[in-house]
């Protein structure tokens, strides 16, 4: 029998997958599809609590929706920049955009 | 049944995540991460949200996985040593993700969830009740998401747009 | 809540509203702004006179006031108090700003600042009254700081001229000398008293829970801020210097209303003054030191408008001995009467400045012809400043020499009588040098001013004459009016009336000799007096001796203070700075500037945090039984 349990562990460990990916990443661009993994983690955890928490409503696939919308519109843009990076500095390597360091 | 698919699922969708955060090549890495994307549609539809499996397919492997392929290919030493692998930082992180990891776990196992409802699978919602939520008690977010889509559309020009001096 | 007090809350009022008004409205109106001023200060005026006749009729005290402030040990209010002292003052004051104001139209015609000259002598009377009006100590001492700041813009008014700016700062600085010991004074006598109200006060201290030496040191305290305002020795030295101000300045600040605020601040707590009897032989000892040395100076300045500033110290000492010897009606009513004649005479005098454009009387002379208004009215003010009967200055001045006389101090008495020869000598050498004799290289083109400024020199000279006539014996004068404790009912003393007046025309047939009848050269006199002659042209040097001090021992002091606010207490805060920067510029070094090591720092650290929880509340996190 799967339960909430499996899922939110499942939704935990993908989690933190994704955050040693943040973490470790030397290319922008992994970096954030690192953070499409954390979302997606998310997106688990909502789904599971909507269907075994209030089954017959969507709240939580209503909230999957959102932030499936938002972490669309935060991905284009974290590319836009990562892109006007590369114009000006001919680099995608998160290790050397430190500029705001003094 | 259950059992079988949501194992095999997890452990695709996990062990394609591992692989997009290590290997080097980063096109690979977008390849895995849309496996794994996939895996996660697959999760959803198991949890009986057909429509929400839908949009993950074609949100995120088609769109965002896409655009990212894109701006890979744009960004041409990316296959270069520079920017490939994984940085310095791998023991600290792998420790504080175990850490993590452990405690969210343990949370997890130790929270009274209280008795959960027997869910049958295959009877989810429909894409018309979201649609009802959407245009009901929902309608503000789903216009303020609306704004916020087109602001990171112009936004996203204005980023990438040459100055045309 | 009665009449007599809501009357006297507005009047303060107006001329603060016509300040606001000229303000905020006229400043490129000029006649608007000096009519909008005049109306404020006559409907004041009006309001003044309605309280003077209401405690005429029935002396009453009448007060109102409203909570301000509550503090943990004392309760500070804004009230008015009016008895029959506020009554004479508020109609003195209003009196002399009205006619001043009605002066500087014609006086201050075409000044770039008119307006704001305006606006400032509106300010100047509002604070003044409030000073009159205030029913508490703090409240006093608010006002008392305004007068003090507009009477620094009063004499900074033509600031351009650097003179000018800087006897505004020595008037200002020389005052807060006084200032400071006067808010000691009322910190120290409030706390012991824990009110800060006159009433209050005033019980307090004649409740006798006071020991005698700390109500000595309170009196002399609060006396500080009388020396101040009032320009007694040793604070003298900034009201020469404030002649820089437009004339009309002088006669309503810094001869006929501001400086009395000294002397009516020790009448309106005379009370407290008099339960020190150590503090009042100090105080009449001043008065009687200053009355003596600043006549003394008078008598061989050239500055028309410093002659009259002297005149004006010597007479304020007057004032200050009466009330130091006791005297508290001979002091006020002598208050009362100087303001009149000496606003006369500041007027006077800058209607002859008007015409001629100098202050050196010896440049002036035989203006009597050109001027007769100017000098008839001179005339009967400087016969009134002498004393000669029946002008007002010789009762006013017979009340002091009696209560002198009644209460025994000789010494006193004398100093009284030489300053009130030498005011008869000075004023009409003053007189004679300027109005009689030959004209003067620059009385040529002088000619007598207009109606504007004329009719207040007439009006003035009326009270000049008559306002002595309230001490004649009668059962409504001025020692039934004003008095503390029982009504005096001193008599004119005949021997006194004689010996004053004899001094007085003697004072005067000197000055006819010497300067309208040059009997006596003035040369040989100077001869005669020598190095005493030298030491009184130069004031007895004591600004001089005030700035030998101040560069060889205040200098001092204050570099050695600045060496150690510089070194050790600013050098304090930069070492602290300083170790903040480097420490931070060190700490700056260590850190990558990635985001992901932020991201790492940031999960490492929750984790860290949460795991070190977790070891040391097991329970918490469900580890209790794990690690039994």
């Amino acid at each position: 029998m799967i339960t909430l349990t499996h899922y939110l562990v499942l939704g935990a460990a993908l989690f933190c997958v994704g955050l040693y990916g943040v973490m470790t990443r030397r290319n922008a661009i992994a970096l954030l599809m690192s953070t499409e993994l954390i979302f997606n983690a998310v997106n688990i955890n909502m789904v599971a609590f909507s269907r075994f928490q209030e089954p017959g409503f969507a709240h939580g696939e209503m909230f999957a929706i959102f932030i499936i919308a938002v972490a669309a519109a935060e991905s284009v843009l974290g590319l836009a920049i990562i892109l006007a990076i590369y114009r000006s500095r001919q680099t995608v390597n998160s290790e050397e955009m430190k500029l705001m360091k003094w | 049944m259950q059992q079988f698919l949501f194992y095999t699922f997890a452990a695709s969708i996990l062990i394609a995540a591992v692989l997009t955060v290590t290997v080097k090549n980063v096109f690979h890495s977008a390849l895995y991460l849309a496996f794994s994307l996939f895996g996660v549609a697959a999760v959803f539809a198991l949890l009986g949200s057909y429509f929400l499996a839908g949009l993950q397919i074609l949100l995120y492997v088609g769109a965002v996985v896409v655009l990212s392929i894109f701006v890979i290919s744009m960004t041409k030493h990316i296959t270069g040593a520079g920017a490939a692998g994984t940085g310095r930082r791998t023991l600290p992180a792998l420790l504080t993700v175990l850490a993590s990891g452990g405690l969210l776990t343990n949370a997890i196992l130790r929270t009274d969830w209280g008795a959960p409802f027997a869910h049958s699978y295959g009877a989810g919602t429909d894409a018309a009740a979201i649609g009802s939520h959407i245009l009901s008690d929902f309608v503000i977010p789903f216009e303020a998401v609306s704004v916020l889509l087109l602001a990171a559309l112009i936004g996203a020009i204005a980023i990438i747009a040459k100055d045309e001096k | 809540m009665d009449k007599i007090s809501l009357l006297a809350a507005l009047i303060p009022a107006l001329p603060f509203a016509a300040f606001l008004a000229v303000t905020a409205f006229a400043r490129r109106r000029p006649m608007g702004a000096a009519l909008t001023s005049i109306a404020g200060t006559a409907a004041a005026f009006a309001l003044s006179c309605a309280v003077l006749y209401a405690e005429l009729t029935a002396p009453a005290v009448h007060a109102v006031r409203a909570e301000w402030l509550q503090l943990a040990f004392v309760n500070l209010h804004m009230g008015v108090l009016v008895n029959q002292l506020t009554a004479l003052m508020l109609f003195i004051v209003t009196f002399i700003s009205l006619l001043v104001q009605v002066y500087s139209i014609g006086y201050m015609r075409g000044d770039s600042g008119f307006s704001k000259f305006f606006s400032f002598l509106s300010l100047f009377t509002f604070s003044m009254l409030g000073i009159v009006v205030a029913d508490n100590l703090m409240q006093l001492y608010i006002f008392w700081e305004l007068v003090g700041l507009s009477s620094y813009l009063l004499i900074g008014f033509w600031y351009d001229k650097p003179s000018a700016a800087a006897a505004a700062k020595k008037a200002f600085v020389v005052n807060r000398v006084g200032d400071f010991g006067f808010l000691l004074g009322i910190l120290l006598l409030a706390y012991a008293a824990g009110t800060f109200d006159f009433s209050g006060v005033i019980a307090f201290v004649s409740s006798g829970a006071v020991p005698p030496a700390r109500m000595t040191l309170i009196a002399l305290l609060l006396f500080c801020g009388a020396l101040g305002k009032s320009a007694q020795f040793p604070l003298h030295v900034w009201l020469p210097d404030a002649m820089e101000g437009p004339t009309p300045v002088s006669a309503l600040i810094h001869a006929a209303t501001m400086v009395a605020a000294g002397v009516f601040m020790v009448a309106r707590l005379f009370a407290v003054f008099s339960a020190s009897p150590e503090a009042m032989t100090v105080i009449a000892y001043i008065g009687g030191f200053t009355a003596v040395f600043a006549a003394s100076i008078a008598l061989v300045q050239d500055d028309i408008k410093r002659i009259l500033a002297y005149s004006t110290l010597s007479q304020l000492g007057y004032m200050i001995l009466a009330l130091g010897a006791g005297g508290y009606t001979a002091g006020l009513f002598h208050l009362a009467t100087h303001a009149f004649f000496k606003a006369l005479l500041f007027l006077g005098a800058g209607s002859v400045i008007h015409a001629v454009h100098t202050n050196d009387i010896w440049q002036t002379g035989g203006l009597h012809k050109k001027m007769p208004v100017t000098s008839i009215t001179m005339l009967i003010a400087s016969l009134a400043i002498s004393g000669i009967f029946p002008f007002s200055g010789f009762w006013s001045k017979d009340e002091i020499f009696s209560v002198l006389k009644a209460g025994g101090h000789t010494g006193l008495y004398l100093a009284a009588v030489a300053a009130a020869f030498m005011t008869a000598f000075y004023m009409f050498r003053l007189y004679f040098v300027t109005f009689a004799g030959a004209p003067g290289e620059k009385s040529e083109h002088a000619h007598e001013s207009p109606a504007v400024m004329t009719v207040p020199l007439m009006v003035l000279a009326f009270f000049s004459v008559f306002s002595g006539l309230a001490a004649l014996p009668h059962a409504h004068n001025i020692a039934s009016f004003l008095y503390f404790g029982e009504p005096e009912r001193a008599g004119l003393n005949t021997g006194i009336a004689l010996t004053s007046s004899a001094v007085a025309v003697s004072g005067i047939l000197l000055a006819w000799l010497v300067y309208s009848r040059k009997a006596l050269s003035a040369a040989s006199l100077k001869a005669a007096a020598g190095p005493l002659y030298s030491l009184l042209r130069n004031k007895y040097y004591v600004d001089e001796i005030y700035m030998f001090f101040i560069r060889n021992v205040f200098f001092v002091l204050t570099a050695a203070v600045k060496w150690f606010d510089r070194r050790a207490v600013d050098g304090l805060v930069m070492a602290t700075g300083l170790g903040v920067r480097r420490g931070g510029d060190g700490l700056r070094r260590t850190v990558p500037g990635t985001v992901q090591s932020y991201a790492l720092a940031v999960f490492g650290g929750m984790a860290v945090i949460l795991l070190a929880s977790a070891w040391f509340h097991p329970d918490l996190f469900g580890f209790g039984g794990l690690l039994k």
